[in-house]
């Protein structure tokens, strides 16, 4: 407790190019928090790479996933000795603005910070909290934790040190990195989202069925998946919260969230007419 | 099951169309206005046939009896016998039209009159009919005889029969059908616009370059190709056609609004591969 204070103490005055502690598997503690299904996914692979893991979830699922790896802890307290923080919260932004704020005064000053930057700007974010130069924005939605690849962003007040350690995690972690400017929606949220939101929009309109939106994108295409298996894997809540902060955020029409995804996020479930032109749809 | 097939157009499109439908063992029927064009259409499926020979799965006879049962006309009365008529003609709303109401009077009242076009309402091309109710859409993808998807587009005016028949001749030909409701860019025009266009914004701020936003596409999204690579295979005078189109079509609908990115590769000519150079150079082009 001494020394974490005195370190504080020392590295009030954050200077570019500071050096952050680096992870690596073996002997180091990663603390992750946030919604449900991210943070399942990067507690197996943090822990899979020889990461000590705590987690906790915001809300925890119905179903707590069980983790077979002796390396992994689920706390509500956040652990002192913990060197790097994965924050995964899109959906709550209040909840995320607390988690930050206390893995901010708990946290050595020198653990990195990375966090989910889809929703809300990491520059945003470092904002809030008084060692900005520890925080990084990462790219974070369901399913895209097993990909070999990450979008990192970096905000105004992330020194070269920091964006390093950052990436280095990453990297130990099997991904590549691409770094990105720090904007709501980042590169692949934004497409993606941006096409479910169209497809919502053709369902709400009756143009076509979902099955029949996802076989044309399929064959006529070549996607890997139509647009309605695209949200049912990523959750219409997380789409919905990437769509409303880019409505939010570029202020653009553009970026109206069909009513129906908004119906459907809230209730969890595919609208009756929806429901009603697909022979075959289970709610989600 | 279709017998008789009438194509009017024999272009690349409508060559393709006969070599499928002849290869399904329909009859058919290949108009052009333009004598030399249905000569070349001939040649093209002649060849096409014997691709198919060479990539393996059709014996030459299929090839010779497919190929004897595409007849070249240059008479429109000539299609008369034809259960359905594909209209696969430049994409001009007045011709189409036009064509429609000639197609009709020289056809029998039960015949389907469909329409290839990607761009154009069906419903206003049917509306020169006397017979609505018979006139769908067949959009084939690009290119037909390897794409194997049919948007089948219902006009406001297209019958459940007619829809039933236009599936069930996709059906004839292998193709997997999905029924789409007359509105701008159907499906596939429209689920890329976000893709296409998204990508561009994202680039015009900045925010990534083309070829890390392409990279992302394909390893996070599992994409064959990302945005920018795609639009370079297209061409991107088309892909602005296309979003201007859809834009006009709804009336400045601020989804499918172009970006000054996209006008100024255009009238710069980078075109894409075509070009030999658009978001990426085409090196085997220089």
């Amino acid at each position: 407790m001494k020394r974490t204070r005195t370190i504080q103490k020392k590295k009030q005055t954050p200077k570019p190019g500071r050096s952050i502690e680096k992870a690596k598997p073996g002997r180091t503690t990663v603390y992750i928090i946030g919604d449900g299904p991210i943070v399942a996914e990067y507690v197996s692979l943090c822990s899979s790479h020889g990461f000590s893991t705590v987690f906790d979830f915001n809300t925890p699922p119905e179903t707590v996933p069980s983790f077979d790896s002796g390396l992994v802890r689920k706390s509500a307290q956040i652990p002192r000795d913990a060197a790097f923080a994965l924050e995964l919260t899109n959906v709550d932004l209040e909840r995320k603005r607390r988690n930050i704020e206390m893995l901010d005064r708990v946290l050595p000053a020198t653990t990195a910070i990375a966090s989910s930057s889809v929703t809300i700007a990491a520059t945003e974010q470092a904002s809030w909290i008084k060692h900005k130069y520890r925080l990084v924005g990462c790219c974070a939605l369901p399913t895209l934790g097993q990909r070999p690849l990450i979008e990192i962003a970096p905000t105004v007040f992330s020194p070269a040190g920091t964006v390093q350690v950052v990436q280095r995690f990453f990297q130990s972690l099997g991904k590549e990195i691409e770094l990105v400017q720090d904007r709501v929606g980042m590169v692949f949220p934004r497409i993606l989202c941006g096409i479910i939101n169209e497809a919502a929009f053709a369902l709400q309109d009756e143009i076509a069925s979902p099955r029949d939106i996802d076989t044309a994108m399929q064959l006529g295409a070549s996607w890997p998946v139509g647009p309605i298996v695209m949200a049912d894997r990523i959750g219409l809540e997380q789409v919905y919260a990437v769509l409303a902060a880019l409505h939010n955020d570029l202020g653009e029409d553009r970026y109206r969230v069909a009513p129906l995804l908004k119906q459907m996020a809230v209730s969890g479930t595919w609208w009756h007419r929806t429901l009603a032109l697909s022979e075959e749809r289970q709610p989600l | 099951m279709v017998k008789h097939l009438g194509i009017v157009g024999a272009g690349t499109m409508g060559a393709g169309i006969a070599q499928l439908a002849a290869l399904a063992g329909i009859e058919v029927s290949l108009y052009d206005i333009n004598g030399t064009v249905l000569r070349q259409a001939l040649e093209r499926i002649k060849t096409g046939l014997k691709i198919g020979v060479e990539k393996g799965g059709l014996s030459e006879n299929q090839t010779t009896e497919a190929f004897a049962r595409v007849h070249p006309r240059t008479r429109l009365g000539e299609l008369n016998h034809s259960e359905i008529v594909v209209e696969a003609v430049i994409e001009e709303l007045r011709i189409k039209k036009d064509l429609f109401k000639h197609l009709e009077a020289d056809t029998k009242p039960t015949t389907i009159l469909a329409s290839t076009t990607s761009s154009i309402s069906i419903t206003a091309i049917a509306s020169a009919t006397r017979h609505p109710e018979n006139v769908v859409g067949l959009h084939f993808l690009n290119s037909p005889t390897s794409a194997r998807l049919v948007e089948i587009v219902q006009a406001k005016q297209t019958s459940p029969e007619s829809v039933q028949r236009s599936i069930d001749f996709t059906t004839q030909l292998h193709k997997i059908a999905v029924l789409v409701q007359d509105s701008p860019g159907f499906i596939v025009n429209r689920m890329v616009q976000p893709f296409y266009g998204e990508a561009i914004r994202i680039l015009g701020e900045r925010v990534a370059d083309a070829g890390q936003i392409d990279r992302i596409l394909r390893v996070l999204g599992g994409f064959d190709r990302g945005p920018f690579e795609s639009m370079d295979a297209v061409g991107l005078d088309l892909c602005l056609s296309v979003t201007q189109s859809m834009h006009d079509q709804t009336f400045g609908e601020p989804r499918y609004r172009p970006h000054p990115i996209q006008k100024q590769m255009v009238e710069s000519g980078m075109l894409g591969q075509k070009s030999g150079s658009g978001f990426y150079k085409h090196h085997e082009n220089e």
